[in-house]
């Protein structure tokens, strides 16, 4: 239950500030998520959430978009679309998923050293 | 352990994250930084476009002085209305980097040799450091300081500058055009100095063409008498642009006529790419004596490299004393070529011999002095930085001369360290082509087209012009120095600046006419005029072909309604084919062809001459001609030596007239080849080369299939570019070739109840790949069909193809 409590969190939190900041505040928010919750699966929580939120919101322009642009950056890439997705899902993941382990870590370290 | 669980993770954490907000270069391939990039809140799914996307209802813009409305038509085009002048081109730039910033900027940053601060390589840097040695930056300054100086000029320019700097200026990464996130940097603010940079952008792809390095080598390789055989200055293959005999009736300037000093050796220069030899353009107008309406019609359709982001932007502006519409360049201000209310306009590129090489004799190694009049002159020496992206500065000393940069010196495509080339080209001259085209924006009548035109100095162009009025007339301005014979054909020697231009041509004695009796006027880079015109005139080579076919075109048509002329600008027809196949095909002994051989002998045989997209005959025809050119001319592909092979005129021409011509020998076989034996050669290899591309091509041999045109990004980047189906070629007045096209077609009919325009372009008003309007028109332009063009009488005035409204207000900063 826990897990996804902290997987949510990430999600909203992740999303709210980056309307405001750039792209690495996902790393505060999966940090933040990691320090609060420290599931059992915290690298887990942080890749899911931000891989989940940024596959969304790139699902949705994609439905709305007017032009091919994703096709093109695909094949800049020498990709397809599909893998592009992909790519930057994991690019989002990883950062979100060692994110959380830090704040996790953090939070581990206060429970030894102050309880 | 748990202390270092987090250490470890926070340094994992922090490097990852360092690792994807950087760019990196992998094996001379530039990765943007992955993180930012592909974030889609702030990357490159940003620049996606939707459906439905408009631009902003209401904007406060910091610099204008009364609110200012902006309709966009279903094109995107832009239809300004201002209340004055500042205002207009204020609103011209902030409207044209809305939709145009990344190319501008790009484009100056390659007019002034900066690429390599955003790509770095080695290309890109000899790139950047021939633009500098070329003097195009010390041609931009001098254009600049007659913008500062003229008070009309300097408002328009700065306006223009502050349009698109406060468009810069409410830029955050999450806006920025694609181009940036790609290539991981930033527009700076936007200079006048960057319009100037524009223009010689302009002149270098229309007015930098010359032979002189390779007639000089040919001069001293094949002698006087060869040089005049294989390239005559006027081939006349059929009508000038103006021909009017007898007509000259002015005292032209006289100067001396010292015999010109020519370095009769070879030159040690690898030169360095010239514009494209197949930069042409077509235009012409027809009197109210020959169109069905009565009115004068007007056609212009510029070919140029086509490119994405579009060449041109289109678009409307509207002020007190103003409404002007047609395209222009983003990063100028005004429009170049179009229409108004009273007149319309179109050029072609004017050909002529704008350029010079002399050579430079240096005292000694040092190069801080050169040898001019008898004396020892010092050279001013500038030292050109480059901030070459990722890598430490790249400096390199280019010495300036009285004829101006010494461009090829050892440290730059030469070896011989005593002598230099210095460039002598009409764009390095202070010139006034945005006071001209002001002026032509808002002219109204012929004599305020004529004086408009005294300002244009470079790049030369024909303009041809029609008016509501009933007038139709063409003239070829801009600034020719008068040269003696012969001169700017061959490399000069520095030395003595006897051999400089002493003089230029007033404007009043350049050529024009105005209301022939034929009926209409028309230039496609042809001969400029007849042999009575009292000044001598050369160039790199003059068009053959499309003249003919439009003068023959026009000459026959009466009635002419705007569709014909639409038709004409679209015509297919291949004169040079018509003029050499038949010949050609008589060459081969068809009764002893087979196989494929024949199958390729009765397609060309009954060819219709037209290079239609679906044409198999224009496929084989241009395969033949493309292998046999080399074959021909395998003298000019000597390794170290430049030279320029004959046009394609003349080669037919030589074909037909002189068979047994040495040059047609094939050097490298032991028999002595004729025109028939390389024709006959050049015909299997065509026929082998045919048979493999239909192997790769799932036996398409289709025209469009195997010219495999293309429209190429600025970036070169081949995931950018959109391929497109269409006939047409060079020397056609279809010019569209695989890379090299009509950029515009435009067609207006002025008629007195109001001017009509149809108009098209491959591309689309939007830069952004992300939007539609990137490339919307395309599909149009290939098939040869046009637009209407919504010339918009007022603000308020209603119209279906209003798709939204924007207001610009003034705002305090």
């Amino acid at each position: 239950m826990k897990i996804a409590v902290q997987f949510v969190f990430i999600i909203v939190v992740a999303f709210v500030l980056e309307l405001f900041l750039p792209w690495w505040s996902i790393a505060v928010a999966a940090f933040a998520g990691g320090l609060i919750f420290n599931s059992k699966a915290n690298f887990l929580a942080g890749f899911i959430a931000i891989a989940f939120l940024w596959t969304v919101k790139a699902l949705l322009i994609e439905s709305n978009a007017a032009a091919t642009l994703t096709d093109r950056v695909a094949s800049i890439f020498m990709l397809n679309k599909p893998l592009l997705f992909l790519v930057m899902a994991l690019i989002g993941g990883l950062v979100g998923g060692f994110a959380a382990m830090t704040g996790a870590a953090l939070q581990g370290n206060k429970r030894r050293n102050y309880y | 352990m748990k202390v270092v669980k987090f250490s470890i993770s926070l340094v994992v954490t922090v490097g990852l994250i360092l690792f994807l907000n950087n760019g990196w270069t992998i094996k001379n391939i530039p990765i943007p930084p992955l993180g930012k990039f592909l974030d889609p809140f702030h990357g490159f799914w940003q620049n996606i476009e939707s459906e439905d996307q408009t631009f902003a209802g209401q904007l406060d813009i910091p610099g204008l002085k009364a609110p200012v409305t902006v309709r966009f038509d279903s094109l995107m085009i832009p239809h300004i209305f201002a209340q004055n002048d500042d205002d207009l081109y204020l609103a011209q730039g902030y409207i044209t980097a809305y939709h145009r910033l990344w190319q501008m900027e790009f484009q100056t940053h390659a007019a002034a040799g900066r690429v390599s601060e955003i790509i770095s390589n080695d290309a890109v840097l000899n790139y950047d450091r021939s633009q500098r040695r070329l003097g195009m930056a010390y041609g931009a300054t001098r254009a600049l300081k007659f913008m500062e100086s003229d008070s009309v000029i300097s408002h328009c320019v700065n306006k223009y500058t502050e349009g698109i700097n406060r468009y810069i200026e409410s830029l955050d990464y999450d806006d920025l055009p694609f181009e940036y996130k790609l290539l991981d940097y930033a527009p700076e603010p936007w200079t006048p100095f960057k319009c100037a940079l524009q223009s010689k952008n302009l002149a270098q792809t229309l007015n930098m063409g010359d032979k002189d390095i390779e007639m000089t080598n040919a001069l001293k390789l094949f002698g006087k008498e060869v040089v005049d055989l294989l390239y005559p200055d006027d081939e006349k293959p059929g009508d000038p642009i103006v021909d009017n005999p007898g007509g000259w009736k002015f005292k032209p300037l006289s100067i001396d006529t010292v015999a010109l000093a020519i370095p009769a050796e070879l030159i040690n220069v690898k030169k360095l790419p010239g514009p494209d030899p197949t930069t042409g353009s077509n235009n012409w107008a027809v009197a109210g004596s020959k169109t069905a309406t009565g009115s004068p019609m007007l056609s212009g359709d510029p070919h140029l490299t086509l490119s994405l982001p579009s060449i041109w932007y289109a678009i409307q502006l509207h002020a007190p004393g103003i409404n002007v519409m047609g395209v222009s360049l983003p990063g100028a201000p005004g429009i170049i070529i179009g229409f108004n209310d009273s007149i319309a306009w179109s050029m072609t590129n004017a050909q002529r011999d704008l350029v010079d090489w002399y050579k430079i004799q240096f005292e000694d190694q040092r190069k801080d002095k050169y040898m001019l009049d008898g004396k020892w002159i010092p050279t001013e020496k500038v030292v050109e930085a480059f901030k070459v992206k990722g890598r430490p500065v790249y400096y390199d000393t280019v010495c300036y001369t009285y004829w101006g940069p010494v461009t090829y010196d050892e440290t730059f495509q030469s070896d011989n360290d005593l002598s230099g080339y210095a460039f002598r080209w009409i764009a390095h001259e202070q010139t006034e082509e945005v006071l001209a085209l002001y002026k032509l924006n808002r002219a109204k009548n012929h004599g305020d087209y004529m004086d408009a035109l005294n300002h244009f100095g470079s790049p030369a162009q024909n303009f041809v012009f029609a008016s509501v009025s009933g007038d139709i007339a063409m003239r070829i301005q801009g600034k020719f120095p008068v040269r003696r014979k012969e001169e700017g054909k061959f490399v000069l020697d520095g030395s003595k600046s006897s051999n400089g231009w002493q003089a230029f041509i007033p404007n009043e004695q350049n050529v024009a006419y105005k209301n022939p009796a034929r009926g209409f006027v028309s230039s496609a880079n042809q001969y400029p005029v007849d042999a009575t015109y009292p000044y001598y005139i050369t160039a790199t080579s003059y068009e053959a072909y499309r003249n003919r076919r439009i003068n023959d075109v026009l000459g026959k048509a009466s009635s002419i309604q705007p569709q014909d002329l639409m038709r004409l600008q679209l015509d297919n027809y291949n004169l040079k084919a018509a003029e050499s196949l038949p010949y050609f095909l008589s060459q081969l002994d068809s009764t002893k062809l087979q196989g494929a051989e024949l199958t390729t002998f009765m397609t060309l045989k009954n060819w219709d001459y037209y290079n239609n997209a679906e044409s198999v005959g224009a496929s084989y025809y241009e395969a033949w001609w493309d292998i046999l050119m080399p074959m021909l001319w395998d003298e000019m592909s000597k390794e170290g030596v430049e030279l320029q092979r004959p046009t394609t005129y003349q080669t037919i021409r030589l074909l037909k007239e002189q068979p047994a011509l040495s040059f047609f020998d094939i050097q490298e076989t032991s028999e002595k080849e004729t025109a028939k034996e390389v024709l006959r050669q050049s015909f299997s290899k065509a026929v082998k080369h045919m048979e493999e591309f239909k192997v790769e091509h799932d036996n398409k041999v289709d025209w469009a299939t195997y010219k495999g045109s293309y429209i190429g990004h600025l970036t070169r980047n081949k995931a950018l570019s959109v391929p497109v189906t269409t006939g047409g070629n060079h020397d056609i007045v279809n010019a569209h070739s695989t890379t090299h096209g009509p950029s515009w077609r435009m067609v207006v009919s002025l008629e007195k109840s109001g001017v009509k325009t149809w108009a098209t372009y491959p591309g689309g008003q939007s830069g952004n790949p992300g939007s539609k309007h990137y490339d919307d028109m395309i599909d149009r332009w290939t098939k040869g069909q046009y637009f209407q063009m919504l010339f918009l009488p007022n603000a308020d005035s209603k119209n279906p193809r209003v798709m939204t409204s924007t207001t610009l207000n003034p705002a305090s900063k």
